[in-house]
């Protein structure tokens, strides 16, 4: 069963990997805790016990968790799972310097401490062996917690693990796979764990098929290569081109298809500098925005919205858009009414974008919009490894742009990071609207605290929080994203499953 | 070997002195007495009807694309940046959408409105192919003069100052030509588009197509300079030059009046040739994003900007890429012909990847 991905994972070693290509294999390699349900839909967001016997405990304040380690555990390499392991393989993951790491050194007693050199250990994380409890113990309440323990990069590894980046020899792991044969940024080979029937967690299937994965940058040989048969799985994450999609549909319509993923595009209004600092010139960009226009640009792998948590995510507001039907033509003439009241009219405007189609295009699209209702805008495209470090320098005071969010986890607190005023920061600032609002404040001190287990007691709050985001129109939202499940004739496509956080689930691929 | 000795006379009295130099050779054995070195060329060039067409191929391609907002504003009624994405139009009485659902550009009308077809934001192709060739035109004249300006400067001072100014005007010069020309451009390119050029009084925002036409004019400095140093050097030993030095005349104007004459013919063939390598290199900068700023059209974004949807919209490639090359080879074959007639055993060669400039005799 051959896979092919555009890009390299950036890491296979789970205490560095953060792609969704490095998540395609780690996740069924490494498993933590907790992880997730392997289903499709919301029902493949549901954290189940992974490694650890249940869901866990959590104190009645919220910051202290505990868990217990399953009995007769061992790593693909038959060594056996320890409790200490899990305090390595957290430490590990800081020194390594992972991506989220924050998520660790942000909420973990003693996490940050133990990053700047200050401590050996962390102190907010206890083992016993004995009984194979974990104990850990967070600075405040985090409601995602249990989110961040079913991170692959918090997924046990061995205590003797070397704190060295093992991406072209990854460390093994428990799992129903295992990374073996890597040729970096050529091939890997993802094949099962003979040691998995040892382990056999509830919930996690065995896996049918081994799996060669093969990089390969060009998208157009890619995706012919699925369509020719010669490829099995086309990576989820990368774009099918526009020139073989009618192909594509046509020929291939019983192995194609259109996948939700829980994702958002917008541009951000940056609220604090001219002119989107007027409610009513935001008002007047979100009533003029055709999605439409912007679901061609995708190749029509957008679906229309304009609430900032996608469809998919619990807090997703099932009302009505305030400013327009998202699937219906904008009203142009109102947006420029709306911009003539504002005062606004005839304001230098620079719109950000990264290189890479179609976000040139969407910029390009919006940039003749803002012209269209009354902006004076030029358009400001740069190198996409340089995009969100350039628009989240405060200094760089970037006006509006293009941005989008794909789900860490799924819950709503992890799309909020982009509008909580905490969050602003100097460099790295994901909240480009640099919205400060009171409102929205108050609830995430209240909303974030809920742990995952327990949101569905808070989904109404998060519905109406969003429903006032959308109100004020502090980002332009112009769709979620939808990506390509697409494989060859060999594979069942039917039993194949499309997970809401890791697209395609390598364990569910097996031979018609 | 003389490096002028096959070079026309300049027009100037003082080397129509000079014995051979008022002489023209047509042909083996045929002379003409009396006719000036550029007439002459004239007479050549009108006698190379190939030369000819494609020299008003690129004047009529220049010509159409001046005239750019005239077709934008009359005919297609729509402008280069405006985008169509959801619009429909009628064709033959059947009604088509400007970009499909699936992203899917219409191709060409042979109508008024989208005659060469849409881009993938619904643009007019015909439009911005004709806006696109002001601005890489543009760009193209614009680094060609600065080209041309810097390497006469460097030529000029090296060649004939010699000494420790020839030595760091052609380390400046090795140093810069050792640089892949593409990589120094999109480096540039890059670094540039972001924040602009800043040299003082001397400000380029980054999205100004000046910051292309500098960056082409001065990574192609070398290509030309260390040519017309060559040349300067071996003038400078000429006769014409000795005798102005013991009537006294200073260096600026022995370099100005006596040597720089002597340069004309190779700087009028080098015009061009470095004209159709401008417009060539703003392509390739374009087409890796390091040369114009979208949404302004060149016939190179445009070329980028399209590459993903061959083959269902080959248009958009196509188009702009047949008018590029149309426009280089116009000017290139144009470029021949004028060395030819310039000096017909001149071998000037100005390659492209890398360039290379020399002047044989």
């Amino acid at each position: 069963m051959t896979v092919s991905q555009g890009s390299a994972p950036d890491f296979l070693d789970p205490g560095l990997g953060y792609t969704t290509q490095a998540a395609n294999a780690d996740w069924i390699s490494y498993t933590g805790l907790l992880t997730y349900a392997h289903e499709a839909g919301t029902a493949g967001s549901k954290l189940i016990p992974g490694v650890a016997t249940d869901l866990g405990k959590i104190s009645p304040n919220g910051r202290v968790y505990v868990f217990t380690l399953r009995k007769g555990l061992v790593y693909s390499n038959g060594e056996p799972v320890h409790a200490r392991d899990f305090a390595h393989t957290i430490e590990r993951s800081i020194k390594l310097n992972w991506g989220g790491k924050s998520f660790f050194t942000g909420n973990i007693e003693g996490a940050e401490a133990f990053d700047k050199g200050q401590a050996h250990t962390i102190s907010g994380i206890t083992t016993n062996e004995l009984t194979g409890q974990i104990v850990i113990k967070l600075l405040s309440p985090f409601g995602a917690f249990p989110n961040v323990l079913a991170f692959p990069s918090a997924a046990l590894l061995p205590s003797n693990t070397p704190m060295t980046n093992l991406s072209n020899n990854p460390p093994p792991g428990v799992g129903p796979y295992m990374i073996t044969n890597v040729v970096p940024n050529q091939s890997y080979s993802v094949v099962r764990n003979p040691k998995w029937s040892q382990d056999n967690i509830p919930g996690i299937p065995a896996g049918h098929v081994d799996i060669a994965v093969k990089i390969n940058p060009n998208t157009q040989s890619e995706a012919e290569r699925v369509l020719n048969n010669t490829a099995d799985i086309f990576d989820w994450a990368d774009t099918i081109p526009p020139s073989l999609l009618p192909q594509i549909e046509s020929h291939a319509s019983d192995r194609f298809a259109k996948e939700s993923t829980v994702s958002n595009f917008f541009f951000f209004l940056n609220t604090q500098t001219k002119p989107f600092n007027s409610e009513l010139a935001r008002q007047a960009v979100v009533t003029g925005l055709d999605q439409r226009a912007l679901s061609r640009l995708n190749s029509g792998f957008l679906a229309p919205g304009c609430f900032f948590l996608p469809p998919g995510m619990p807090g997703h507001p099932r009302g009505a858009c305030p400013y327009g039907d998202p699937n219906a033509a904008p009203n142009i003439a109102k947006a420029k009414e709306l911009v003539q009241r504002s005062g606004m009219a005839g304001t230098p405007v620079t719109v950000w974008s990264e290189t890479r189609a179609p976000k040139r295009e969407y910029a390009t699209y919006y940039t003749n919009l803002l012209n269209q209702i009354g902006f004076k805008a030029t358009q400001k495209v740069i190198a996409d490894a340089q995009y969100f470090a350039t628009i989240g320098n405060l200094s760089t005071n970037a006006q509006t742009g293009y941005a989008n969010w794909s789900q860490d986890f799924p819950n709503p607190s992890d799309f909020y990071l982009l509008l909580d005023a905490n969050s602003i920061q100097p460099q790295n600032n994901g909240n480009f609207s640099q919205v400060k609002d009171p409102h929205i404040q108050n609830e995430l001190a209240v909303l974030n605290a809920v742990p995952t287990t327990k949101l569905a007691s808070v989904v109404s709050r998060w519905e109406a929080l969003d429903e006032y985001v959308a109100r004020k129109a502090y980002v332009a939202v112009f769709g979620y994203g939808q990506q390509p499940k697409f494989f060859s004739d060999r594979i069942d496509f039917g039993a194949a499953v499309f997970h809401p956080v890791y697209g395609n689930d390598w364990t569910t691929i097996q031979l018609k | 070997m003389s490096v002028a000795s096959g070079l026309p006379a300049a027009p100037a009295g003082r080397e129509g002195a000079t014995p051979g130099l008022g002489e023209v050779i047509l042909g083996p054995g045929a002379v003409t007495p009396g006719l000036g070195p550029y007439r002459l060329a004239w007479r050549r060039l009108r006698g190379n009807r190939v030369a000819l067409a494609f020299g008003l191929l690129f004047l009529a391609i220049a010509l159409v694309s001046v005239l750019a907002p005239l077709y934008a504003h009359q005919i297609a009624k729509t402008g280069p940046d405006e985008n169509h994405i959801t619009e429909t139009i009628k064709v033959g009485g059947r009604t088509l959408e400007v970009v499909s659902p699936g992203g899917i550009p219409i191709g060409p009308t042979w109508r008024s409105r989208f005659f060469l077809g849409a881009d993938q934001n619904g643009r007019d192709i015909a439009v911005r192919l004709l806006y696109g060739g002001r601005n890489s035109l543009f760009i193209g004249a614009v680094a060609t003069t600065i080209t041309m300006v810097l390497a006469i400067l460097v030529g000029l001072l090296s060649g004939y100052s010699r000494g420790p100014v020839d030595g760091v005007l052609s380390r400046a010069m090795d140093v810069l030509w050792a640089y892949p020309a593409v990589l120094l451009g999109v480096a540039l390119g890059v670094v540039f588009a972001l924040g602009g050029i800043d040299l003082g009084l001397f400000h380029l925002q980054g999205s100004s197509l000046l910051v292309p036409a500098v960056i082409v004019g001065v990574v192609y400095v070398p290509y030309v300079a260390k040519a017309l140093r060559g040349q300067v050097l071996g003038l400078r030993e000429r006769e014409f030059v000795d005798a102005a030095r013991a009537q006294g005349l200073g260096h600026v104007r022995i370099m100005l009046g006596e040597i720089l004459p002597n340069l004309a013919s190779t700087i009028v063939v080098l015009v061009p040739l470095m004209l159709a390598n401008s417009i060539l290199r703003e392509a390739s900068l374009s087409v890796r994003g390091a040369g114009v700023q979208p949404p302004s059209p060149s016939w190179g974004t445009m070329i980028a900007e399209g590459i993903r949807f061959i083959p269902a919209a080959i248009h958009t490639t196509l188009v702009p890429g047949i008018m590029l090359m149309l426009a280089v080879l116009g000017i290139n074959v144009f470029g021949d012909g004028l060395r030819d007639a310039l000096d017909p055993r001149a071998r000037v060669r100005v390659g492209r990847s890398p360039v290379s400039a020399e002047i044989e005799t």
